[in-house]
């Protein structure tokens, strides 16, 4: 299944890019997309834990099972205000 | 409960803002908040922040925190604004008004609005300084 990835703020400084699409196995995970973010740009490395993760508009956890044409937003802690 | 929120690159204007003010008879208490960018970020003396937005989660997480106020709070309207993009020190980056019947919800219900933006709502903050950019803390 294909997913669209977004990245905000210095996340996109990162990665090189605001956006691309990513291809996983049916039923993956956020945590599985993570991996595969790491692994594709080796400069989130170490960000894991501190990363958020929204799937359409809202937050979701490590654990969130990902669908068809989902778009995860990719981003380091909220600095509003 | 009335609701307004606005994302924008323009600067805040306070008087406007104040003169739309509307407020019923029940009411008995208006607080405001300004949040202004200050000069110095992480230790270094900074001229500007710049604001990114990811603007429609934004607005979704905020009406999310609406929701949760009005039942909170017997709040008669709550009006947030916030600016985006390139804002200058001393500057307002956020106005908030919250109309209530009493001051005791109208403080509580501002405070926890902010709290909520502050961990809810996705928007970061680049230091520029004085001569260029300064490094954000990662």
């Amino acid at each position: 299944m294909r997913v669209t990835v977004c990245f905000y703020s210095w996340f996109k400084e990162l990665t090189g890019c605001a956006r691309i699409e990513e291809t996983l196995p049916p039923g993956s995970t956020v945590e599985v997309l993570l991996g595969r973010m790491v692994a594709r740009f080796p400069k989130l490395a170490g960000l894991e834990r501190s990363t958020l993760v929204a799937v359409g508009l809202d937050y979701q956890g490590r654990d969130c099972v990902l669908k068809e044409g989902d778009a995860v937003s990719l981003f380091p802690p909220v600095q509003g205000g | 409960m009335k609701r307004q929120l606005t994302i924008t690159t323009e600067p805040i204007d306070e008087g406007t803002l104040l003169a739309q003010r509307s407020i019923s008879s029940r009411i008995g208490a208006a607080v405001y908040f300004l949040g202004i960018v200050r000069g110095s970020e992480g230790g270094a003396n900074i001229s500007a922040l710049e604001y990114e937005a990811f603007q429609r989660m934004v607005e979704h997480q905020i009406g999310l925190l609406f929701d949760e106020m009005e039942k909170r709070w017997p709040i008669e309207s709550v009006r947030l604004v916030h600016r985006i993009g390139v804002i200058k020190v001393s500057e307002p980056s956020l106005w908030v008004e919250v109309v209530a019947p009493h001051r005791g919800e109208a403080f509580a219900a501002c405070q926890w609005l902010i709290d909520g933006l502050k961990r809810m709502a996705p928007i970061w903050k680049k230091p520029l300084g004085l001569e260029g950019e300064v490094p954000r803390g990662e």
